[in-house]
């Protein structure tokens, strides 16, 4: 399944890009997310709890940056394993274009689920990603304003 | 399952201190969402603190303008009530709808809006009818209570304590249940009030429940069905899976609207 959308950050385009390869940044973004720690260069150990109604899983997995064109373009992609609950893995192509003093940042996610969460959550999959999508976009927005107005 | 404690609450007081002492605690109401997530080790509280003992939850009154039902009330209850088959005849065919026998006699009014699962019928019903819903600390109207799918403005240890509905004119409800869980592919809930009509639409919207305003404004200048129906429905904010795209869904709220309209005579 593939979700897209854009989000005008307030900020140049070389502070969001920056900002997407901060790990604290990215930490601060990731639904959910209590730990992203750096492993290796643009590689990272992340726990991140998944909340949605009833379901609250957490998850261990791996985080990691790829095909990066500065200050242009990255894939931020993830994997984990929530036990028993199954697996999650997916990523983001994140494209940014100068517009005026602001950074036009599109996005394209792609998600896959498997195991039992798929099976439980398979009617709702689709918003849940949308609705954890949005969340990290908007908080990064937000960040990137604190950090233009600091 | 997870190895979990189970306290049964006597009193509102009591149910909250007990949610305080716990280290990741829930509340129960029917259990008909909760017990199978948690057998499905989807969700693993260290603590259950069981609502089914609470005296204040239960019971069902009307005051001739409102009809007050406890958020311990059972969905069988609601359907078989003389008092809510009279006030609000709409509320109780929704509630002999939900689900299956089981999740019937089991699952609460309480328990369906705190979870506010995207396809549920009643926050349809609690929005369209611009309910009130009152907690062990304030009173919440239906507006400002469901924020998105599976939230609610409830804090963590805020439990629900009744329902107020006031009661309309007319009402309808109409759903497309899905054929194997029997929640709402798309349900529409149609209600003429004192403040003119008011339309609800659940297990369509990726937000969950929602007012669709343009039905509203075309009741309000004709209260037909075929002025509910023909509304242009915008596919775009609405759920697409394995069941129906949004598409469909969008075709299912401008039919199952018509159907609402159709049932509040």
């Amino acid at each position: 399944m593939d979700i897209g959308g854009e989000y005008l950050v307030p900020a140049s385009r070389e502070i969001v890009w920056e900002m997407l390869n901060d790990p604290e940044v990215l930490a601060q973004c990731i639904p959910g997310c209590e730990e992203l720690e750096a492993t290796a260069e643009d590689e990272f150990t992340a726990k991140v709890v998944l909340k949605i109604g009833p379901v609250k899983a957490k998850f261990s997995g791996v985080v990691t940056l790829s095909d990066k064109v500065h200050p242009e373009s990255y894939r931020l992609s993830g994997e984990g394993k929530g036990g028993i609950a199954g697996f999650a893995k997916g990523g983001a192509n994140i494209r940014l274009e100068e517009s005026g003093s602001d950074t036009k940042l599109t996005y394209e996610v792609d998600v896959q689920v498997g195991g039992k969460i798929a099976q439980l959550g398979s009617r709702l999959i689709a918003s849940t990603s949308k609705k954890l999508a949005s969340k990290f976009f908007i908080t990064f927005c937000e960040v990137a304003q604190t950090r233009v107005s600091a | 399952m997870y190895e979990t404690k189970y306290h049964k609450a006597g009193s509102l007081d009591n149910a909250t201190s007990l949610m305080g002492s716990a280290d990741d605690g829930k509340y129960l109401g029917g259990g008909m969402t909760l017990i199978p997530t948690m057998k499905q080790r989807l969700a693993a509280p260290s603590d259950l603190v069981d609502l089914g003992g609470i005296a204040d939850l239960q019971g069902i009154s009307t005051d001739g303008s409102t009809l007050t039902i406890g958020a311990g009330v059972t969905h069988a209850e609601v359907a078989g009530s003389s008092d809510v088959q009279g006030a609000i005849p709409a509320l109780a065919a929704l509630a002999s709808h939900i689900g299956d026998p089981h999740v019937r006699n089991c699952g609460t009014l309480g328990g369906s809006i705190a979870n506010n699962d995207p396809a549920a019928d009643y926050p349809a019903a609690v929005l369209a009818l611009g309910a009130t819903i009152k907690t062990n600390s304030r009173e919440i109207t239906a507006g400002d209570f469901f924020n998105g799918m599976f939230e609610t403005s409830l804090s963590d240890d805020e439990i629900i304590v009744s329902v107020s509905f006031p009661i309309p004119e007319k009402a309808g409800y109409a759903k497309f249940p899905n054929p194997a869980s029997r929640y709402a592919m798309a349900g529409v809930f149609a209600a003429s009030t004192s403040d003119g009509p008011r339309v609800a639409v659940t297990g369509a919207g990726q937000d969950g429940v929602y007012r669709e305003d343009a039905m509203e404004a075309a009741l309000s200048a004709d209260w037909s069905p075929a002025a509910a129906s023909g509304v242009d429905v915008s596919a775009d904010d609405l759920m697409s899976d394995i069941h129906g795209t949004s598409d469909y869904r969008a075709n299912l709220v401008k039919v199952m609207a018509g159907r609402a309209v159709e049932a509040a005579g």
